[in-house]
Formats: structure tokens, sequence, C-alpha cells
């Protein structure tokens, strides 16, 4: 609870400052404050606390709002000069930390109508950023996008929890449990079941409800990318296991083989329509579609290490993308373009950004030492344990179809000519960023129990 | 002070990574003193450490490492007698060769890079020794070969270097392989590699447990190669193709004993296992008199000294195989004294005439490099075993265990003593005495840097006196290096009970014995090689057969080419061209092109139009609800 | 007023709401013009806000019918963005037609 109401007062004080004029000074106010949040979730560490039914903040929402911390922290770092620069930074920093709220809430809820109220505060709040550049018909495109479907998605995600609610006459996560499995043979409660996993799904990009990400990812300004990419996408799955095992742990007959294709068509449509991309930009949001079905598998494995095998792979994953995102934010400034071309021989003159940019691709790519090898590792290994081997041996072969279009990018920077022998210039935040983000992911990828000792 | 312990292998590695980093950017005395001085600190903390640790035994768990399942490992670090003997070595004895290094390195231009090197391998060789399970002595054990590989070809641009260097690494691999083989069957056996779990389970078996025999011979497979037995032994005189430090550091000193330390680590699991410990003893016994034979006619002076090392390695097997754990332990350590000063003493020769290995062309240098030739002379006379030197008191040690375990062991044993007298007293000769056999006028023979000779007096003081840490009872010492292990083997002794003890007045015989043979033959080659003035024949005589075998080394390295280096040429060859080339290379580039036209396929589906991306939407929802409702 | 309410058969309401919403979904597919599929995206909450009041008459539960101002608090607000947003596209397309919205693709 300490979370949300730092976050809300945080987005308060940052409308204000556009009155007030104190946007210098909002920035540090921001980090402290998100460091403040931090320490108080972290201190509700195993000292659960429920409020009044709507919201639980065990373990693991805990957990999840601290990774969730850290990401958005990192973000900010990486976003500032973009909206100190481009827009009118107050308001967007302000709908950033409301949006942050709906992705404590959704990471944290007990109740079904907490659960809707933190998706729509998350999205909406979304919608705006990813239409922020509002001279940009691109970026119009992708907030018009978004928002369209988004709300499309949101009345299906309504009428499930509806019919979940006719049939069990509760919002409540424990009392839908013991009241699915009450009337678990019910054609309503299947349908609903379905509803809320199709609503879940679109907010997770899961295909064939993914056609939004490719064009809203390329659309939006790359900072908001970003956001989408990494807070957004974790809170999603965070929210879509935590109200699955809770309530339809019960019922995995309903719902598993549904997911299970949608998981293989996820992981085809993701990486192979990443293959033949040019611009970095859009191959990192066909990568983002292809990690959702990664990170489905998990899902679908519903079992003991799934908890831990989601939250080492948004975690690492969202580290990753951030570094993969600032890069690309850096080098298509300087250059112009947001192509592979742009990358081609940068290796010389820019040794840190193409080290950087190296590490983030193996991450993604799954390749040892870096963590991204480790998180396709946990969520095999859930696979495996609840017997989906067929599903893992698809992975594998998508996995290998991953490698190849993320090498393209490192044979770009390392293989190809130099074109310009100029040094980027990169900011002292930007080089935090990436320095943070580079070893992190080394770090995980070295000693995966620094995460997952914790859930 | 046991808690700082666990930074010893840091130090160097820090080291390392100062020099790596920064490489030409520091001046050549300053990266020198940086390696030297990390080593002096890693030394002063192995010296606490060795002052505390009697009679007890400490873990340091620095971090959690891997954890999957059931499967748990750390990075722990385990303090014990054992171990802190070999931190002394490798601190102290490394100590020693980096300081030589700086002269012996100076005109180098890969310098820096060399020291980096150094200090890698001394982490390495660290970990391995303080590793508290198998798993984390195989990091190091790996890391030390890949350093080991590094520095053989350290002047990589001589293609025969980069030859010696694959050699080393290609043999090790396939010990390597076997040592892995051994850890997973001690996973699948005792659910951990930790030495603790493993040993205090083991100490609940039976003797001659069929499982424990496959483990430790599969083990051994791994200290066959590190430690240059046969039939894994020819890479290491090939490894003398590296700067002659590394010679003596790696493949003298440290290094090739790590199969050493692992049998010994496991004296446990070996004494469960009587065909092992066969194995061990019979594999050790005829390396040490195989490469003692070959050793008689080599004149490449490294040469010389490697085949000396396969066959003292041979003798510290044979300690271990007859049971004597301590006593070997004893003569790795003085072994690292006297043969490390070999090698710097050798090197100092090659130093001095400016490149010259053969010692044909040599003699005479007793005068000219007064301080090489003393230390040379007492390092001999340490290896040949002539009392009080300190190779006497652990070969005796071996020997003596070797006579309680079977008649015939001894025997080879004092055999292949004779001809270490013989050969390094021929070297000695041949080098140091007699007349310069050289061109004068090309070389000007001088005594090295007091760099280079401050580490040889020292060496020569240790390998003088090393010994009297183990006086025998029999000769009215207190046998303290025994006692000062006693712990750590106190469970294999208790398991192996054949432990009877020979009398105390044969073993004083025994030792008579054998002193008198190391005499009578250096009084051979004194008398070949001094009086006679013996000079070996120059390339292409003919000689009389069993000399022309020694000299080409039984001609194994060229039977090991026919039998599996060509027929492994020719199949992958085939499997290259034909196999790889054509069928493989096809299905992947096959699939390759189908998943790029399948990506070019899928990009019509992303119309980019809402309606039709919400169409999908909807006939999905419909397919889903469709076919699980109906 | 409740009783009234249970003489029609539950059924029928999930019916009606079904009906309504398909509506929705059929406007939202089938118009181009922005604001009809914006009111169409409304005509398919309202149809769930009829079945969360009809379920919360028959569980005689408050709840649903909280729930409903919850949605429709939530609706207004998306919409209002999603006019924000359009008005946005108009002044850059001088078009609310949905069909203008290709550019990104592939």
């Amino acid at each position: 609870m300490n979370t949300l109401i730092i976050l809300s007062a945080l987005g308060i004080i940052a409308l204000f400052a556009e009155i007030f004029r104190f946007r210098k000074a909002l920035f540090p106010l921001i980090l402290l404050g998100l460091g403040g949040a931090f320490f108080f979730t972290a201190k509700e560490y195993n000292h659960p606390q429920i409020f009044l039914g709507m919201m639980n903040f065990d373990n693991y929402a805990v957990i999840f709002s601290c990774a969730i911390l850290i990401i958005a922290f990192l973000w900010f770092m990486m976003a500032k000069n973009y909206f100190l620069q481009e827009t009118s930074v107050t308001d967007h920093f302000a709908l950033i930390l409301f949006s942050l709220v709906g992705a404590v809430v959704m990471v944290s809820f007990s109740n079904l109508t907490m659960l809707f109220l933190g998706i729509e505060i998350l999205s909406v709040s979304v919608y705006v950023l990813a239409a922020s550049d509002k001279s940009n018909v691109m970026s119009n495109e992708s907030g018009f996008k978004y928002f369209l479907m988004g709300s499309f998605a949101t009345g299906f995600l309504l009428f499930g929890i509806t019919l979940i609610y006719g049939i069990t006459g509760s919002f409540d996560l424990a009392s839908i449990h013991t009241q699915v499995a009450a009337n678990h043979d019910s054609g309503l409660v299947i349908a609903g079941i379905l509803l809320l996993m199709i609503g879940l799904a679109f907010k997770s990009s899961l295909a064939p409800f993914h056609f939004w990400a490719p064009d809203v990812y390329e659309g939006a300004p790359t900072t908001v990318t970003t956001y989408m990419a990494t807070v957004v996408k974790t809170a999603a799955f965070a929210a879509f296991f935590r109200l699955f095992s809770t309530c339809f742990a019960g019922v995995t007959g309903h719902w598993t083989d549904v997911l299970w294709w949608m998981v293989v068509l996820t992981l085809f449509v993701g990486n192979v329509s990443a293959v033949r991309q040019k611009s970095v930009k859009r191959l990192l949001a066909y990568s983002s579609v292809a990690h959702a079905g990664y990170i489905a598998i998990a899902v679908v494995s519903m079992g003991a290490a799934s908890t831990s095998a989601i939250l080492y792979y948004t975690f690492t994953y969202s580290i990753s993308s951030i570094s993969a995102f600032t890069i690309l934010f850096i080098v298509s400034r300087h250059k112009g373009s947001k192509d592979i071309s742009a990358f081609e021989g940068m290796s010389k003159a820019n040794p840190l950004l193409s080290f950087a940019m190296t590490v983030a691709m193996l991450s993604l790519a799954g390749i040892p030492p870096t963590a991204g090898f480790f998180a396709k590792y946990y969520v095999f290994l859930t696979a495996i344990n609840a017997g989906n081997t067929l599903l893992v041996l698809i992975a594998v072969i998508a996995a290998l179809v991953g490698i190849y279009y993320y090498f393209r990018v490192i044979i770009a920077i390392y293989f190809k000519p130099e074109q310009q022998l100029v040094p980027i210039k990169v900011g002292p935040l930007h080089r935090t960023v990436l320095i943070i983000t580079t070893i992190l992911t080394l770090l995980f990828g070295l000693f995966p129990n620094l995460i997952l000792g914790w859930i | 002070m046991l808690q700082y312990a666990a930074l010893i292998p840091f130090f160097p590695l820090a080291g390392f990574i100062i020099l790596g980093l920064l490489n030409k950017k520091l001046p050549k005395n300053i990266a020198a003193v940086i390696a030297c001085g990390m080593l002096l600190i890693s030394f002063g903390l192995a010296l606490g450490v060795f002052m505390n640790i009697s009679g007890k035994t400490e873990e340091v768990q620095l971090a959690p490492w891997i954890n999957v399942g059931s499967f748990s490992a750390s990075f722990t670090f385990l303090l014990d007698p054992l171990s802190s003997i070999f931190l002394m070595i490798i601190t102290g004895v490394g100590f020693l060769i980096h300081v030589y290094s700086i002269g012996y390195m100076h005109d180098d231009e890969k310098h820096n890079i060399f020291f980096a090197y150094l200090n890698l391998f001394i982490f390495f060789m660290l970990v391995l020794v303080l590793a508290s399970s198998y798993l984390l002595m195989f990091v190091g054990w790996e890391g030390v070969g890949l350093c080991s590989y590094l520095l053989i070809g350290f002047w990589f641009k001589t293609k025969a270097y980069n030859d010696a260097a694959k050699k080393a690494f290609i043999m090790n691999r396939i010990g390597d392989l076997g040592f892995l083989l051994g850890i997973i069957l001690l996973f699948i056996t005792f659910g951990s590699s930790d030495y603790h779990t493993v040993f205090t389970k083991a100490n609940g078996l039976m003797s001659g447990d069929t499982m424990i025999t496959t483990i430790t011979l599969l083990l051994f497979v791994g200290a066959m190669g590190k430690s240059a037995q046969i039939p894994l032994y020819t890479w290491l005189p090939d490894a003398m193709a590296g700067p002659t430090p590394v010679s003596a550091l790696i493949h003298a000193a440290t290094m090739v004993t790590a199969g050493i330390y692992m049998v010994a680590r496991s004296g446990i699991l070996y004494a469960l296992s009587p065909v092992s410990m066969l194995v061990v003893a019979v594999v050790g016994i005829v390396t040490a008199v195989f490469a003692a034979t070959i050793a008689l006619t080599q004149n490449d002076i490294k040469k010389v000294l490697a085949y000396s090392t396969v066959s003292q390695l041979g003798y510290m097997f044979l300690g271990l195989g007859v049971g004597a754990f301590s006593a070997s332990v004893f003569h790795v350590m003085t072994h690292a004294f006297f043969k490390a000063l070999l090698f710097l003493g050798a090197g100092s020769v090659i130093h001095g005439l400016s490149g010259e290995q053969d010692i044909r062309h040599m003699g005479g240098l007793r005068k000219k490099m007064p301080i090489t030739h003393i230390t040379f002379l007492l390092a001999t006379l340490a290896i040949a075993g002539i009392p009080p030197f300190s190779g006497f008191f652990s070969k005796d040690e071996i020997l003596g265990h070797a006579f309680s375990a079977g008649m015939v062991f001894w025997v080879l044993g004092v055999i292949g003593s004779m001809m270490t007298s013989f050969y390094m007293f021929r070297l000695l000769f041949l080098a140091f005495y007699g007349t310069y056999r050289g061109d004068e006028h090309k070389v000007h023979a001088h005594e090295s840097p007091k760099v280079m000779t401050i580490p040889l007096i020292i060496l020569a003081i240790l390998s003088t006196i090393g010994g009297f840490v183990g006086v025998p009872e029999s000769l009215g010492g207190s046998a303290n290096f025994d006692k000062f292990l006693e712990p750590v083997f106190h469970d294999a002794y208790a398991k192996m009970l054949l432990m009877e003890h020979s009398q105390i007045l044969s073993e004083v015989a025994l030792m008579g014995i054998t002193v008198a043979a190391a005499a009578i033959s250096i009084f051979f080659a004194w008398n070949m090689y001094v009086k006679k003035k013996t000079v070996p024949v120059s390339e292409g005589t003919r000689l009389p057969f069993l000399q022309n075998m020694s000299y080409h080394k039984y001609y194994v390295d060229e039977i090991y080419s026919a039998l599996i280096t060509k027929p492994l040429d020719k199949i992958s060859g085939f499997l290259g061209n034909v196999v790889d080339n054509k069928f493989i290379d096809g299905i992947v580039n096959a699939s390759g092109k189908l998943t790029n036209w399948v990506s070019g396929l899928m990009r019509f589906v992303q119309t980019g139009n809402v309606d039709f991306y919400l169409l999908a939407m909807v006939v999905g929802i419909a397919l889903i609800i469709f076919f699980k409702l109906m | 007023m409740l009783g009234d309410l249970k003489t029609i058969p539950l059924d029928w309401y999930i019916l009606l709401s079904s009906i309504l919403f398909c509506i929705g979904v059929m406007g939202v597919l089938f118009r181009r013009n922005a604001i009809i599929i914006f009111m169409s995206i409304e005509l398919m909450l309202n149809a769930v806000n009829l079945l969360l009041v009809a379920f919360s008459a028959y569980h005689n539960d408050a709840k649903g019918q909280v729930f409903v101002f919850f949605t429709m608090a939530v609706a207004a607000a998306e919409i209002a963005v999603g006019l924000a947003i359009l008005v946005v596209v108009y002044r850059n397309t001088k078009s609310t037609d949905i069909d203008v919205l290709n550019r990104l693709k592939g």
C-alpha cells in the first residue's frame, strides 16, 4: 500500500510541477520517490498485508512491485532527456507514475475489480503516451491503434469478469476459486475463463491477439515503446499468472490447451516475422511478441517453479530490453535511422555501445553467460516438469530462429564495413543505464540465484 | 586469519585484470611489480593460513553459484593442512618464479601479457586447490589448462610452439573427459560433488565397491592427463616450447602436480578400491622408469628436465598407489623446490648462452656462471636423493612404503632412482664441467642478473634444507610433515589397514641401498663425462639399438600419430568435406531460406489495417469459444 | 422492483446482453468512422453493464452494481482519451476514417 501512496503522490507532485514551475527539481524528486517506494515495498517482504479483500500484498506482489520499480527507475534515467526536450515533461512523467500505480495494482489484486481497474489505469495512461508525439502521424496512428484495440479487448475482459461473477456471485479470487471448482462444467464458467484469458492475452500480446504490438511499438516514441516492452509486459504477465494460478489452477483442462496453441502460434509469428525486418525497432517489437510466447510457456505449465521462472524471465528480459532500446534511441538519434544499417561498423568508434548491444542481443537470444539463457532454461524446465516436452521442442526451434535475427544486429555492428568513425555521444545518464543493465545481465546470468532466491 | 584466506586467489586475479586491461599502457617495471606484488600478498596470507591451520578444517563460503532443481553448487573454499601446503608451494615458488621472470622476460615485447597470464594461472591454480567440491576444482582444473595452453604457445609465431600448445590442450582434454565422467558418477552415487558430503558418505562404504572403483579410475584418467603419466605423457616434453619460467612454474612445480593433489584429496575413495590403488601404483612406477630411460640420452637441457619431471611424477603416483599419501605430498613439495630450481638454472644457462639449449654445445660453464653452477649442483644432489638434501627424505619415504607394498615396486624404484642420478649428473657434468664446446666468438657466456640469481639462491636453500620438515623417526626425526597431514588422510589410512611399517633396521638398510645405488651412478657419470670427457654423438650417427630407442623416445609420438591422429584426420576429413559441407550445410541453408521466405509471407499478414486486426481477434475468439463449448 | 426483475428468467438477460455485445462487436468490425466505432465499443461495455446488473439482482448482491459504476467511470475516461487521440489524428490527417491509418505495417 505504501507503494501506491508514494507513487500516486509523486504523480500529483509531477502535475503540480508544471503549475509551480519546479520542473528542474522533478527528475531527482522522482528518482528519490521511486527509491523510497522501493524501500517501503521491500520492507513488506514476508509481512503480507490484506486491504479490505481488494488487494493482498503478499510476497508475490512485493517482489513483482520491486521488479517494476527497478525497471521504472532505469526507465526514468533513460527517458529523462527525451521528455525534457521534446514534450511537456511533467504531464508525461505524471502519466507514467499513474500507470505505475496501475501496474502495482495488477500485481497485487485479490479481487477482479482491482484487476480491471489496474489494467485500465495502466492502459489509459499508455494510450496517451503512445500518441504523445502529437505532430508525428506515426505516433498518432500508434496511439489510436492501441486505444481502439485495447478498449475493444477490454470489452471481452469485462464480459469474462461478468460471466464469472454470474456463476460465482463474487469478485473475490478465493471464493471464485472454490465456486469455479464447484461449477467446473458450466458453459458460462468456461466461456468466462476463456474471455478473461483472451483479455489478458491481448495485454501480453499473445497471438492471435498480438497484431497491435508491432505497429504500436514501432509508432510510439522509443522511450514509450521501452516502457511498454518492459513494465507493461511484466505487469501483464504477473497479473495473468496471479489470476490463473489462484482461480483457475484447478480447472486447467478448460484453458491450457487453448493457451498451448496460442503459445505455439506466438512463438512462430513473433520469431519468424522478425527475420525479415529492416528496422531494429520493429525487430525488437516482434522479438517482444516472441518473448511473450516464451513467458507464457511457464503459465501453460502451471507448477511450483512457474512463479520464479516468470519473475526471472520478465525481469531479465526487461533489463536487456532497456539496454537494447536505449542504444537504439541513441543510435537513431545520431544517424536519423532506426534500420539495422544504422548500426553497421559502429564497433570501432563506439566500443561501449557495441558491447552493451551485443550483451543485450545475446541475452535476448538466450545465450550463456547472459541472463537470457537461464530465463529460457527455467521456463523450459517448468514445461518439462509439467510434461510439455513437445512445447519445449517447438520453443527451442523458435529460439534458433531468434538467434538468427539477433545476430544480424551483432554482425552489423562488428563485421560490416565502417560507415563513419565519429564516436556517438552518449550522455552520462544513458551511459549509467547501459553500464548498469549490461552488468546486471551478465551478473544474473552467472548468479541466477540473486533473483530466484526471493520467491 | 582464516577468514581472509578466501582472498588469496583474488589478488592474482586482480593482477591479471589490471595487466590485461592496461596491457601496453603500463611500463614494464610497474607491470612486473604489480604481478609480483599481488603474489607476495597472497603468499603472506597463505603463510598466515599455514601457521594457523594445523589440525583444523575450515570452509569459507563465498557465494552461491548454481542452484538448479536438486543440483546445487557454491563457491566455497576449503582450508585444511593439505590445501595449505599447496597454497604455500603455489604462492611461494610462484612468487620466486615471478621475480625470476622479471629478468628472463625483460626484453620480450609481450612482457606485460606474460605476467598477466602468469597471474591468471596462479588464480586458477589456487582455485583448484582451495575448492571444496569436485565441480569447483574442475573450474580451476580447466583454467590452469587454458593458461598452460596460452603460455606454451606464448611465442605463437613459431608453428612448432603452436603445435606443442595444441598437443598439450588436446591430451589434457582426454584426461579431462575422464575427470568429468568421474564427477558425474560422483553426483549420481553421492548426490553431490562436495568433498564433505562425498567423503562422509564414502566413509560408510565397504572396501571394493565397484562404483567407487569406476569413479576412482575415471578420476585417475584425469590425473594421468594433467600429471603426464603413461599413456598421456607425451605433451609435457613438447610443452617445453614455452618460456622457461613457465616450464618451471606450470610444467614442473605446480600444475602438473594437480593430479597428485586430486588423488590425494580423494584418498578415502582410493582407499576403498584396492584395484584403483594398484593401477595408480603400477602406472606410476612404469612411468617413473620409462621416462627415466628416455632422459638418459636426451641432449636438450629442457627435454632432460621434462622427462625427469614425468619420472618424478611417476614416483609421486607410486607413493599414492602404495598408500603413502603424505609422502607423495612431501615429494610434491621438495620436487617443487628442486625442479623449479633446475628449470630456472637451465633458464639461466639458456639466457647466458643467448638461447642455446643443446648440452653438446655447452661445457665449462662452472667458472662463467658460478651461482648458477652451485645452485644447479645442489638441486642435482637433491633430485638424486643424496642425504641430507630434500629429495632424499621424500623419495626414500615413498620407496620405503613401496617396499612394504611389494618388493617389485621397490626394486624398480631403485633402478629408476639410479637412472635419475645418472642422467642428472650427466647433464650437470656436460653443461658445467670440462671445456666450453660452443663457439666462443659468437656467444659470450655470462652470469645472469641478480633478479634471476636471487630466486635461484633461495630455491637452492629450500632444496637443501626443505627435507628436514619430514625427517623420519628411523633417522631420529619426528616425521612432522606426516603428522601435519595426518588429520586429512586419517580416514583413508584407517580404510587401508595394511599400513604396517617395516622394521626400523630394514628401513635404514633400504635407505643405505638407495643412497649407495645413487652414488654408484654418480660415479659412472663422473667417469664417463668428466674423466673420459665423452660427448654425446651428433645427429645422424647410428646408435646401438637400446640407446637409439631411448633417444627417439621409443617412437611413442610416431606410434600415436600412426594409430590415432592419422586415422582420425582421415575420418574427420570425410565428415568435414562430404557429410558436413554437402549434406548438413545443405539442410541448414535450406531451412534458413525457408524461414526467410515464410517471414516474407508473414509480413503480408501484418497489413497495418486496424479492421483486419480486429477481425483476426474476433475470428480467434470465435474459434476458441466454438471449439471449447461445442 | 427486484421481484419483477426475477420474473424474467436470467437466461433472457444473458441472451439479450450477448446479442447487444455482438452488435457492438459487429459495429466495431464493419464501420469505418472512428466516432461510430467508439459508440459501438460503448455498446459492448453497456451490454456487459446490463448483464452485471442482472447477475447482481439474481445473486441479491450489491457488488455487481458497484462494479457497474467502476465500468462506467473507466469507460468515460477511456472515451475521453480516445476522442483526444482522435482529435490529434484529425489535425494531422483531416479524416476520422480508420482506413487512413495504415502507415505502420509489415
